[in-house]
């Protein structure tokens, strides 16, 4: 409804926060999921961070738990993250262990801040979505349980942030993160005629970044299967037109990326592996592929080293290596923007 | 008074009415006019996709407005929601597998709620969506629309349909607001929440379509808003920015404040090509991760150096500090350290923000702020992922308006508005066009900080007119 927007600012903010909006100096992390920001006023800040269920799908049930742990440890006030992990901003450091047990109660595990594992982010997957390749949040579960040990500790090189896309869409940001596993479809749109004929066949066709959509006389349209990159553009565009198979679908691993301009400045993730099997309710092999990246990782990093400039330093062919990657024709760029991954130069790694 | 009507071909339903003065008065409503001329649209009544709506005038249109049908319901039935009961007894082997560890379940959470659980059971049993087509559909007064999907399995569910709710800034709640919008989901909904969506909004699922307007007001009494649908901006998504960082260089939830005081129409309306998303954040860390996902990036940047205090440095080094790590890792290798007093060069440092993020104690950021506009990132779209480009490497920052910011993204969004085809993102568009022309679009000068390099292509077009003919 018009003119409403967004709730104001002063009320949302924890009163701690408004003392001393923009007068931080600096922080620190004095244990495993604890941030202490100290103020020019000397007044000091503790963050209790926990991590959250897979895709941030919370029941009212937990959120009302949520809420009375956050209205006796920070004021009433808590913090959604941008990686759906959940924040309660100025606990009092003499309440932090309670804040801590009373979390752990719930359910929620306390850490994910600074050189460790951060929330791993999934989009929504075959909970609610048309496109999904793969069950995200599954996966995010499966590989949150699996990397449990790491997020309770702060013993990595640098950040790790572990992102799951359930397709090439990606709501689930799998191409940001340092390792993203990213949903993929490898079959062609299926084509129902009675369906597409009611849709805007110009749409559909225009919508297709390889121009593998053609008219089919009378009304509906075609798709040539060697040109289709399995983009789902057009899924989204009519309602004749679904994609996804049990047999074919799956994912791939990215790794790489990283929105922060500091070290090797912003970049997406590169494609790793080009496809893992869908296999729920777990997925082991997506999951035992993710810890040998980490394992390699870490064996091999400088301190403040996230993965990308680890691999920058040590370059992809090492990486390869290392990991015992096969290497296939789907890691080298066909696509219009191919050269930008392609070496020029003879400058290698031995 | 005459009035327009813009409605469904099929069953008369009436998704948009406005006045001729209107259209004349309000400029928005003018587009919002134009819009829908063009686009072809969902109708919320009969879903039939895609067909262009029928547009009735004066007399016409008065009568067709009185004979229009209401919600007649078709995609969910309370019967339907309702059928929640029988899910639930059935069996889900594969989800219960994924209760088990230590990290909390969203299963367990799912269980918890008037979810479908059969629907996702039976995804991971076929290993395939079970959900089907979905779009946006406009409801009276939500013109953005909300989000309906149907269902492949109409044997266990027939469809859900879900609004977005705009999430405050900076992520804070209260806790009596939480549990409002918990209210609010219990009653009308699956009593389940989406904390938060990629989109940076809370997604309300399951919401039967004679509920969706209820929702809507009982969301709008306690001052909350839906959108982030349709191709409008989207809800913008913001870094904590100076509420609880200590390098935050401008004050991102403060600007994402302001922007909703000045485009809440254009979040709500929708009137562009495609989507258009914003995102604010406070400092280059990006942890907003603007410059890999919206449209228009406005990141906080500083000109003058990193400011060190060497009492304080020689203290954290005292401490334990290693900085010897930090000079090591400083990508432009622009620290000069000889274990007693720390220089940075100046012509070698990027404003990267590495020192700063690893010794705030010691490092702070300069005094120099502004704002750069990073334009063009997405995900999807025709070519597929890309960066967001650099369109002005430094605007300042004004509160409380940020004027001098809000006009260039003002220019970013028109030119997209006049020159993108349909469905094609802004971050397509640049590629089609070229920088220097939508630079030129755009109207703001060139500068070198725009590129990585210059161009080695020799290729480049001189128009008559600069060559004084």
């Amino acid at each position: 409804m018009p003119g409403i927007g967004i709730p104001p600012l002063e009320k949302t903010i924890p009163p701690i926060v408004k003392r001393n909006y923009g007068k931080w100096i600096y922080h620190e992390v004095p244990r495993p999921g604890v941030l202490k920001h100290v103020a020019e006023s000397g007044e000091e800040c503790y963050t209790v961070r926990a991590g959250m269920p897979a895709n941030g799908r919370v029941s009212t049930a937990l959120a009302r738990s949520i809420c009375a742990v956050a209205d006796k440890y920070a004021e009433g006030h808590l913090r959604i993250t941008r990686r759906q992990s959940l924040e309660l901003v100025g606990v009092p450091e003499a309440q932090i262990d309670a804040a801590i047990v009373d979390l752990n109660a719930l359910g929620l595990p306390v850490g994910g801040v600074d050189h460790t594992l951060h929330n791993i982010v999934a989009c929504t997957g075959w909970i609610h979505c048309q496109f999904a390749a793969t069950g995200a949040a599954a996966i995010s579960k499966a590989l949150s349980d699996d990397l449990y040990d790491i997020f309770l500790k702060e013993d990595l090189p640098a950040k790790l942030k572990v992102a799951i896309s359930g397709c090439v869409n990606n709501c689930g940001e799998g191409i940001t993160a340092d390792i993203g596993v990213i949903g993929i479809h490898r079959d062609l749109p299926r084509v129902d005629d009675e369906k597409v004929k009611k849709c805007e066949m110009a749409l559909i066709i225009s919508v297709c970044p390889t121009g593998a959509i053609r008219p089919k006389p009378p009304k509906s349209v075609q798709v040539d299967p060697n040109r289709c990159m399995h983009c789902v553009a057009c899924v989204g565009q009519c309602e004749g037109m679904p994609i996804g198979d049990p047999v074919t679908d799956g994912v791939a691993i990215y790794v790489g990326g990283k929105s922060g301009n500091a070290g090797s400045g912003p970049n997406f993730a590169k494609l790793v592996i080009p496809y893992l099997p869908n296999t729920p309710p777990r997925w082991p092999e997506t999951s035992a592929a993710v810890r040998e990246i980490i394992e390699a990782w870490v064996a091999g990093a400088h301190k403040h080293e996230r993965i990308i400039d680890w691999i920058n330093r040590i370059g992809w062919e090492k990486f390869f290596e290392k990991l015992n990657i096969p290497m296939t024709y789907k890691q080298l760029d066909g696509y219009v923007l191919w050269p930008m991954s392609s070496r020029t130069g003879v400058r290698f790694h031995w | 008074m005459t009035t327009v009507i813009m409605a469904c071909p099929t069953c008369g339903f009436v998704i948009a009415d406005f006045t001729e003065e209107q259209m004349a008065a309000e400029e928005r409503v003018a587009k919002r006019y134009q819009y829908l001329k063009k686009k072809q649209t969902l109708c919320p009544n009969c879903l039939i996709a895609t067909k262009r709506l029928k547009e009735l005038r004066g007399a016409e249109a008065d009568e067709a407005k009185a004979a229009a049908p209401v919600f007649s319901g078709e995609i969910l039935t309370p019967e339907e929601v309702e059928g929640f009961e029988e899910a639930e007894a059935a069996e889900t082997p594969l989800l219960d597998e994924l209760e088990n560890g230590p990290w909390p379940s969203h299963v367990t959470e799912l269980k918890k709620s008037k979810y479908h659980m059969m629907m996702y059971e039976e995804g991971m049993r076929l290993r395939q969506t079970q959900w089907g087509f979905g779009g946006y559909v406009s409801l009276p007064g939500v013109a953005a629309g909300i989000l309906v999907r149907a269902s492949a399995r109409p044997d266990i569910a027939r469809g859900a349909n879900f609004m977005r709710m705009l999430a405050p800034s900076g992520g804070y709640y209260t806790t009596d607001m939480l549990r409002t919008v918990c209210d609010i989901t219990d009653e009308h909904a699956y009593g389940l929440l989406h904390l938060h969506s990629a989109g940076g909004d809370i997604e309300i699922l399951g919401i039967p379509t004679e509920d969706l307007e209820p929702t809507v007001k009982a969301l709008n009494e306690h001052g909350f808003d839906v959108g982030s649908t349709s191709d409008a901006y989207r809800n913008s998504v913001d870094c904590l920015g100076m509420s609880r960082c200590d390098v935050a260089l401008t004050d991102s939830m403060g600007m994402r404040d302001a922007w909703y005081k000045r485009y809440l129409d254009d979040v709500q309306y929708p009137r562009f090509p495609h989507k258009l998303k914003v995102r604010f954040s406070g400092c280059p860390n990006d942890c907003a991760r603007a410059q890999q996902k919206s449209g228009i990036a406005l990141v906080g940047v500083f000109r003058d150096l990193p400011r060190v205090d060497g009492d304080r440095l020689t203290e954290w080094v005292g401490r334990g500090g290693d900085m010897n790590a930090i000079v090591r890792m400083c990508p432009t290798r622009a620290m000069i350290w000889d274990g007693k007093s720390l220089e940075i060069d100046a012509d070698s440092c990027v404003r990267c923000m590495f020192c700063i993020n690893k010794c705030s104690y010691a490092i702070r950021p300069g005094v120099d702020r502004g704002v750069a506009i990073v334009v063009g990132a997405k995900f999807r779209g025709k070519y597929g992922p890309l960066l967001g480009k650099v369109l002005t490497p430094f605007v300042p920052a004004n509160p409380p308006d940020y004027n001098e910011v809000f006009e260039i993204a003002d220019r970013v969004a028109d030119a997209f508005d006049e020159h993108a085809r349909r469905k094609e993102r802004l971050g397509d568009m640049i590629f089609r066009v070229g920088m220097d022309q939508f630079t030129e679009w755009v109207g703001v000068e060139p500068s070198p900080r725009q590129m990585a390099e210059p161009r080695t292509n020799v290729y480049y077009h001189w128009k008559a007119e600069e060559l004084g003919r």
